[in-house]
């Protein structure tokens, strides 16, 4: 009896956080299918009303929604694939691999992660200015397609669920060190590398202030770029910028319902781990 | 590292290690290895190394970005020290940081609990619940709590009217640009938290509180004796994550209250103002100075964040 | 066999990279302009239309997202990236420091035109030493935003001829905001914000922050800045203001929810005001502003030192600004002409159901006629932006004005000298 009352207790208290967590995204649907008087209006007008699809119609002939989406897709997904390749490579390198300076190497590598990123805004900049990067999406992958966390995160795994036996037998049936690296390893690194490539993924979509600096034609911004210059620019169609957010929020949701069970999870590991 | 160590070449006799150039051939046979971990030092000395240089370069010039570098001395610097908005954006900072990250960590704290409760079901479905706000953008969410925090139009107004208050102007104020990006913090990353946290609890052996129940401790003692101590490592991790989450904050800010932190200037954050004197007003070499500063009060943050985390809790250990 | 597909799969990496950062290379028979504007600083269809008018050219324009001024000037660090024509806004004149990197229109002709324009929106473009690096193409002559409704309800003048008549000086504009504010009990205020007024007031004066030879003169009795300071202290110590800044969802509501009855804005507030406010439409009337006419914003087009058609892009921008097309995109965009014939259209005489039809276009065209040619200088808006902080403390957290002053002023010089 004592159990059950705590329990319902337990189950009211853990439904008002997620409530709390849920609203904003209610609350931008229902301002999404308003009027601009209307969400202007107070008191709130707290239920869906019906200008969604009129909405939507209006961000789509000012901005020019699918470019940024995939512009963003573009750039996310090239994050992601380098990131990917070049950290598992070296991440599976460290872990299975002895050569000399190693230790040092990954010392190194694991200092750089304390390095404070803010100092180089502006240096990184003018360096992207001197490439002549400016305004292109190099601007945006290039220098992060190796990261030492990534690779930090592969080593770890690798190390614990590489088996040496199998990389020794590989080795006998005259594999080389790519070999050992595509055909064994990464099979076996698969589920590392899921949970680094969404961690890529969505930080990369939902990066702001680098494009923010670096991307000048509207043509060429990303989903959070376009987002916030709607904002900026057409803050008198509010109910625009709105459905325009919505439409914003919208892919990035449906990719971690998708995936959510597994990459909570990874989260919570990798945490522990590190 | 208690892993067997594999070379990618069946082992050798290996080669005298005092002969003359033996160093420049064992480079040369793992020389597939140096490739595959190179990418990473190679970007880093481009993208990481070199900017951090010539920051610390650039932060003693006077640059507007267009015209020629000047040499400006330690003026840039002194300009920092003695300019109040400089100040003030600390100030800010670090007052964001603290109405955020307290409750913040309190409230995963406690969802971690409910939810490692053994009765609880659904429990994937509250994790994606909780953890939800954590993938959306920033700039959507800033722009979805602006529509809350309204002075004219907001919901939280609304609610206030509701209760038989008044309205308040949170935007015009100082506090209320630093409570409405302190809730967007909190929304945005007490379910993320609160999901490490109960990786950690559900780590800890439950022998430990079987023991505990049989010496006749209450739920309360076993928190405070059992949970806090094992956890205390992970409430670090995150405690140190936030800070340096927190100390960077920029984007709700911006989005939410503009390039100078709102009408008030309460939003005014170290980030924000290095963004508005540099690429706003075009005082790269000041910008960079900015970064320094900002590097050196992280600095001392963390050092004294961890002296206190480390200091804290030894007398719960104690009792372990 | 593997060696292949891993090479395969960088090629197809680095692909992936150099499509999405591909860039056309223009062929040598056609000219390609590239042109930097933002959204509705032009008309679209206009620039067009150049490629007809031109044959042989080609342009390439690039709407620039957010903050405009910034990317620019950050894409001029980058040196050799930046287009041919380039749209500027009121803030020309931080330009002038660098005069070099752009032509000087009048080695390219814009002499012959120069009749056609308002002496002091062309000043604006031309450097103290007698450089022009910008042609105008819109003006922004301010003028009293009302609420005619409002206004009778209160018993304040409600006919734009006597509402100027009777509120011609800032003081009197005050003091019926005050009488306003007491017959609505505070649920209506007067304007939208105190900064809009000191910005407003400076607006109308020739002399503000700096003289020709950019000497800071702002604390001296032939600056404006002083009173304007005091005028809109003088606003926020009656609560005249309903703490609202132009361009948020804050002001836009509080226009749309009739809780703000004036405000003295530039033309291009009109469809600004449009947009935000439809609920409210038929009630606005515009007056000639409180304390004379001004002018804000209006944009210029620049070519930049970089480009290799130089001659072409002058033939382009004095085609995108000829009278003609200053009333053609008056007409799409509500782009206030900056030529000065282009007053004369009876296009200024067209009524506006949102201005209970008024035909505001005589209005603003009078204001236009009347601004004096001030000069901005390079620092203008980082002072500006001091002494806007400085007055919000004031209006929104009780700071004491004089503190307030001298604090603006210590920062200012601070300013000045880094």
């Amino acid at each position: 009896m004592a159990t059950r009352t705590k329990s319902v207790l337990l189950h009211i208290g853990l439904a008002i956080g997620l409530l709390i967590s849920i609203f904003p995204f209610y609350w931008l649907l229902v301002m999404a299918t308003r009027t601009t008087s209307d969400i202007y209006s107070f008191p709130p007008k707290l239920w869906f009303g019906t200008q969604l699809l009129d909405n939507i119609g209006r961000v789509f002939d000012n901005v020019d929604f699918f470019g940024a989406f995939w512009n963003t897709l573009f750039v996310a997904s090239a994050c992601t694939l380098l990131v990917l390749f070049f950290d598992s490579l070296a991440g599976f390198t460290f872990a299975k691999f002895d050569f000399p300076g190693k230790k040092m190497l990954f010392v190194l590598l694991l200092a750089t992660m304390m390095a404070p990123s803010q100092l180089s805004l502006v240096p990184s900049f003018v360096i992207m200015a001197k490439f002549g990067w400016v305004g292109t999406f190099k601007a945006l992958i290039i220098p992060g397609m190796a990261n030492a966390f990534g690779i930090f995160w592969i080593r770890q795994y690798a190390q614990e669920s590489v088996p040496s036996e199998l990389l020794d037998a590989g080795r006998i049936d005259g594999c080389g060190f790519l070999r050992l690296y595509w055909n064994v390893a990464l099979p076996i690194l698969r589920p590392a590398l899921s949970f680094l490539g969404a961690f890529t993924f969505i930080g990369a979509w939902n990066d702001y202030l680098w494009p923010l600096i670096i991307l000048t034609d509207e043509r060429k911004y990303t989903l959070q770029v376009a987002l916030a210059s709607l904002n900026g620019i057409y803050v008198t169609d509010y109910s625009m910028v709105i459905a325009g957010t919505l439409l914003a929020v919208i892919p990035l949701i449906l990719l971690f319902l998708f995936i959510s069970k597994q990459f909570i999870s990874d989260i919570a590991a990798g945490a522990i781990k590190s | 590292m208690g892993n067997p160590m594999l070379n990618a070449e069946p082992a050798r006799a290996p080669v005298p290690p005092r002969l003359k150039g033996s160093l420049a051939s064992r480079l040369w046979r793992h020389r597939k290895e140096y490739l595959a971990i190179s990418p990473f030092y190679i970007l880093f000395a481009i993208f990481g190394l070199f900017p951090i240089a010539f920051s610390m370069y650039l932060s003693f010039q006077k640059w507007d970005g267009i015209g020629r570098m000047s040499y400006n001395g330690v003026n840039n610097y002194r300009f920092m020290l003695t300019d109040p908005e400089f100040w003030r954006a600390v100030g800010n900072t670090l007052l964001i940081w603290i109405y955020s990250t307290v409750p913040m960590l309190f409230l995963a704290l406690a969802v971690a609990f409910l939810l490692n409760s053994s009765f609880v079901r659904f429990r994937t479905f509250y994790r994606i619940g909780y953890f939800m706000p954590n993938v959306t953008s920033l700039v959507a969410v800033a722009i979805v709590f602006g529509t809350i925090f309204s002075n004219n139009y907001g919901l939280l107004n609304y609610v206030l009217n509701l209760m038989g208050l008044n309205s308040i102007e949170w935007l015009n104020k100082t506090w209320g640009i630093q409570l409405a990006v302190s809730v967007m913090v909190i929304w945005r990353w007490a379910g993320y938290n609160a999901i490490i946290y109960l990786a950690g609890l559900q780590s800890i052996p439950s022998v430990l509180y079987e023991a505990a129940k049989i010496d006749g401790a209450s739920t309360v003692q076993s928190f405070f004796r059992i949970t806090i101590p094992n956890l205390r490592p992970i409430i670090l991790f995150t405690l140190i994550t936030s800070t340096i989450g927190g100390m960077q904050i920029f984007t709700e800010p911006q989005v939410l209250a503009g390039n100078d932190g709102g009408v008030s200037g309460g939003g005014l954050t170290i980030v924000l103002y290095l963004y508005r004197e540099a690429f706003i007003h075009n005082y790269f070499g000041y910008g960079a100075a900015v970064g320094w500063g900002m590097f050196v009060l992280i600095a001392i943050f963390s050092i004294v964040n961890g002296l206190f985390v480390q200091g804290g809790p030894t007398r719960g250990q104690g009792v372990k | 066999m593997v060696k292949t597909r891993m090479v395969g799969l960088c090629m197809l990496i680095l692909a992936m990279i150099a499509a999405g950062c591909g860039s056309t290379s223009p062929t040598e028979k056609t000219k390609t302009l590239t042109l930097w504007y933002w959204n509705r600083s032009l008309d679209d269809g206009l620039i067009k239309s150049v490629e007809q008018k031109f044959p042989g050219i080609r342009i390439n324009a690039q709407k620039i997202g957010g903050d405009f001024k910034s990317k620019l000037k950050t894409t001029l660090a980058a040196g050799s990236a930046g287009p041919d024509i380039v749209a500027f806004n009121d803030w020309v004149s931080e330009l002038f420091v660098s005069s070099d990197r752009f032509y000087d229109l009048y080695d390219l002709g814009a002499k012959e035109i120069e009749p056609d324009f308002l002496d002091w929106k062309w000043n604006f473009g031309v450097t103290p030493e007698g450089t022009m690096i910008a042609l105008p193409i819109d003006t922004g002559p301010t003028a009293l935003f009302y609420r005619a409704d409002l206004f009778r309800e209160a018993g304040l003048p409600s006919d734009p001829e006597d509402v100027h008549k009777q509120l011609g000086t800032w003081e009197s504009y005050l003091d019926a905001g005050k009488k306003l504010q007491d017959h609505f009990a505070g649920k209506v205020k007067m304007l939208d914000n105190v900064n809009n007024v000191y910005t407003q007031a400076n607006a109308q004066s020739d002399r503000i922050y700096f003289s020709k030879e950019d000497e800071f003169i702002g604390d001296t009795p032939a600056s404006s800045m002083k009173n304007a300071w005091n005028l809109a202290v003088k606003a926020a110590q009656l609560k005249l203001s309903g703490n609202a800044n132009a361009f948020t969802s804050e002001w836009s509501a509080a226009m749309n929810n009739s809780s703000i009855a004036s405000f003295v804005g530039a033309v291009w507030m009109k469809e600004v005001l449009e947009e935000a406010a439809p609920d409210t439409s038929g009630k606005w009337r515009v007056a000639r502003a409180p304390g004379g006419d001004g002018n804000n914003g209006g944009s210029f087009l620049a070519i930049m030192k970089t480009s290799k058609y130089p001659q072409e892009a002058f033939e382009v921008i004095r085609y995108l600004q000829n009278p003609d097309n200053q009333i053609q995109s008056y007409k799409n965009l509500n782009l206030f002409p900056s030529a000065a014939k282009a007053l004369d259209d009876p296009i200024m005489k067209e009524k506006e159901p949102f201005f209970g039809n008024q035909a505001t276009g005589e209005i603003f065209s009078e204001s236009a006629r009347n601004v004096k040619p001030a000069y901005f200088g390079g620092k203008y808006s980082n002072v500006n932006g001091i002494v806007g902080r400085e007055l919000t403390s004031v209006a929104l957290q009780g700071k004491n004005p004089d503190k307030a002053w001298k604090d603006a002023i210590s920062r200012i010089k601070k300013e000045l000298l880094r």
